[in-house]
């Protein structure tokens, strides 16, 4: 027979509930580190000090299937820091892809482009961020194999507290239009390159190319960022 | 105990409540019980309530086939694409599972670009079959369940095709048109790659009474309808519904099999015969579902009853009656049935279009449904009144446990 689950009181989390129900529910699972989960969309393991980690939910990887440039991808997720000190996350890494990159999302000329987080994606302590479409990202590029809508992909994500997550992240189609997260930062300078061409649908934006010169002082994921 | 005020239990944390959903993803089941543990909830009186539930999706069944029927079902049948094969279905079960548990747990799902629309307690299910076509899929020939075949065509059938068929069913339901909505648009979006959908019925039930209490319900001609079930608990439930290892392949095991009949029921005429013509063609009173000659609507139906005319109280050719187990060598099903209403212009007039989709859980559809479908073609007299317009067969997965997903020993 089904369980029933039972009502939850509608507090809006304190970092000391939120702490709480880590510790009846996460703690188990840090217990036996670099185990996961198979549940889909489920994240894993961390493998660092579970007080004040971040938790990480909804994880989930774009597909290639339909894309124009199969060889990149972006991996998203939801991020919520219950400590009282702000943590970053400062890379990632999959086997999937040969290069991950974490971007950001800034306003150039007015207009809202994405380029490589030098200093990371901060989460601010007590706070949420989303890493959506359209917001920060982790960038998966290079990559090795085209990535079937209902696939799993395993991503690890680095944190400036010194913690890793592994995360088992489902393949799924993109429902939003492509641009809203195509449209990077122009990473070659042009003579217009102080008032950019808008990108256009039919035109996104070519400045995620994985050897595009703003990207090659950086190693391939599996070399840290220093930051 | 008086339920406490539904606004009370809100979830004012939203979409911004990753830390609770995060508990409750990394914890699977424990997370469930948090609540309950912190107020001291009467678990007896939340299991008999029929609204504001959270069910969780994990067990040896799944949900939404013997849990209490909200308001609103949607009953979606999809056709897989050419190119889904078995490797691919596998993967969109895989998607949906974690869908499901996410909604069903008022979360959104990942990716989802609408999250402030989950929510919990609403009594969200959703429910995953599989089509005869599924069977015929390289690598899968040998798993078809027996007893999953079409129901053959019935004197009293006018199938049309918009109704029939489909490779699989996603039966959503809960309490309000909107969240089902939601869960229905996020599961179909991401059927996307690996399905089109066929038919979508929608249905409505209300399944409380004005103290909010659990009851039978009604179908649109009035009558009680679902009486017969057998109880969750005993033999003859478990006998009707779950399929057996010694029956079927070993991936089916506790599942059960579906049969959708979508029945058009001509409230006109039904209005113009007496209300006692009524129950005498149903066999059960109308005011309380009571069999004719009882008292209760769970009395059981005493068939060998006469009138003061000597006649049977309960007649020969009543539904209820002819579908009686006792009538059926011992046949039974697990009904639940959902009304469907909805006007037509024709002409410059609204005609209203009515009926039930009437949803048949069994073990085995040639075994149990199929018998008692020809009984009652042949001599129910409600067939006066109803017509099946779409018929439709699913074998019902099993439930998973957390960290499996659904159909898993089918597919992977």
């Amino acid at each position: 027979m089904p369980g029933v689950m039972t009502k939850t009181t509608p507090t809006l989390l304190s970092a000391p509930r939120l702490l709480l129900a880590l510790g009846l529910a996460a703690l188990p699972l840090a217990a036996c580190s670099n185990s996961t989960s198979a549940a889909p969309g489920a994240t894993a393991s961390a493998s660092a000090p579970a007080q004040a980690a971040i938790i990480v939910e909804k994880p989930w990887v774009r597909s290639t299937e339909g894309s124009k440039d199969t060889s990149m991808t972006a991996a998203f997720m939801n991020l919520t820091n219950p400590g009282d000190k702000d943590i970053s996350v400062t890379r990632a890494e999959s086997a999937v892809a040969g290069r991950v990159e974490v971007h950001e999302m800034v306003t150039v000329d007015g207009k809202m482009v994405m380029r490589e987080a030098k200093n990371g994606v901060v989460v601010k302590a007590g706070k949420h961020e989303h890493l959506a479409p359209g917001g920060p990202h982790i960038m998966l590029m290079q990559l090795k194999q085209p990535l079937k809508v209902g696939e799993e992909v395993t991503v690890t994500v680095h944190f400036s507290d010194g913690s890793q997550q592994v995360l088992k992240a489902p393949v799924k189609k993109f429902t939003e239009e492509q641009d809203t997260y195509h449209t990077h930062e122009a990473s070659t300078p042009t003579p217009q390159s102080s008032s950019p061409q808008p990108s256009t649908s039919s035109q996104p934006s070519t400045s995620l190319q994985p050897s595009a010169t703003p990207h090659d002082d950086h190693g391939p994921s599996a070399t840290p960022h220093k930051h | 105990m008086t339920p406490p005020d539904p606004t009370s239990r809100r979830r004012v944390l939203g979409y911004l409540g990753a830390a609770a959903a995060g508990a409750a993803t990394a914890g699977g089941g424990v997370a469930y019980g948090l609540g309950a543990a912190n107020r001291g909830d009467d678990r007896a009186a939340e299991a008999r309530r029929a609204t504001h539930r959270a069910y969780a999706p994990h067990g040896d069944h799944q949900t939404g086939i013997v849990t209490p029927t909200p308001a609103v079902t949607e009953v979606i049948a999809l056709d897989l694409e050419p190119a889904t094969d078995r490797a691919a279905l596998a993967r969109l079960m895989r998607l949906w599972t974690g869908d499901i548990e996410s909604m069903m747990a008022g979360q959104p799902i990942p990716g989802d670009t609408a999250p402030e629309m989950a929510q919990s307690h609403v009594s969200l299910t959703v429910t995953v079959g599989f089509g005869p076509r599924v069977f015929a899929l390289p690598g899968l020939q040998a798993q078809r369940p027996v007893g999953l075949i079409d129901i053959p065509p019935m004197v009293h059938d006018r199938l049309d095709p918009q109704w029939n068929g489909g490779d699989l069913v996603v039966i959503v339901a809960a309490e309000d048109p909107t969240s089902v909505a939601y869960a229905s648009r996020r599961l179909v979006r991401d059927a996307e790659s690996f399905a089109r959908v066929r038919w979508v019925q929608q249905g409505s039930w209300r399944g409380t009474n004005s103290d909010r209490e659990p009851v039978t319900g009604r179908n649109l001609f009035g009558q009680v309808d679902g009486t017969g079930n057998p109880q969750p608990g005993t033999q003859e439930h478990d006998d009707t519904l779950w399929a057996r290892a010694e029956n079927v392949p070993a991936w089916f095991v506790g599942g059960t099999q579906l049969v959708v009949r979508r029945i058009e029921m001509n409230l006109d005429t039904w209005d113009q015969i007496t209300r006692n013509e009524q129950e005498r063609a149903i066999g059960r009173t109308l005011d309380t579902g009571a069999p004719l000659g009882k008292e209760r609507e769970h009395d059981e139906l005493d068939l060998a009853l006469t009138g003061p005319d000597g006649k049977p109280m309960i007649p020969m050719n009543a539904h209820a009656r002819l579908s009686h187990h006792s009538q059926l060598g011992g046949r039974r099903i697990f009904r639940r049935g959902v009304n469907y209403t909805y006007p037509r212009v024709v002409d410059g007039r609204m005609v209203p279009t009515s009926g039930l989709i009437f949803l048949s859980f069994q073990a085995d559809i040639a075994k149990q449904f199929v018998p008692m479908q020809k009984v009652l073609d042949a001599g129910d007299q409600l067939n006066d009144w109803t017509t099946a317009i779409g018929s439709a067969v699913f074998a019902m997965a099993p439930g998973w446990k957390p960290g499996e997903w659904v159909g898993q020993k089918l597919l992977r």
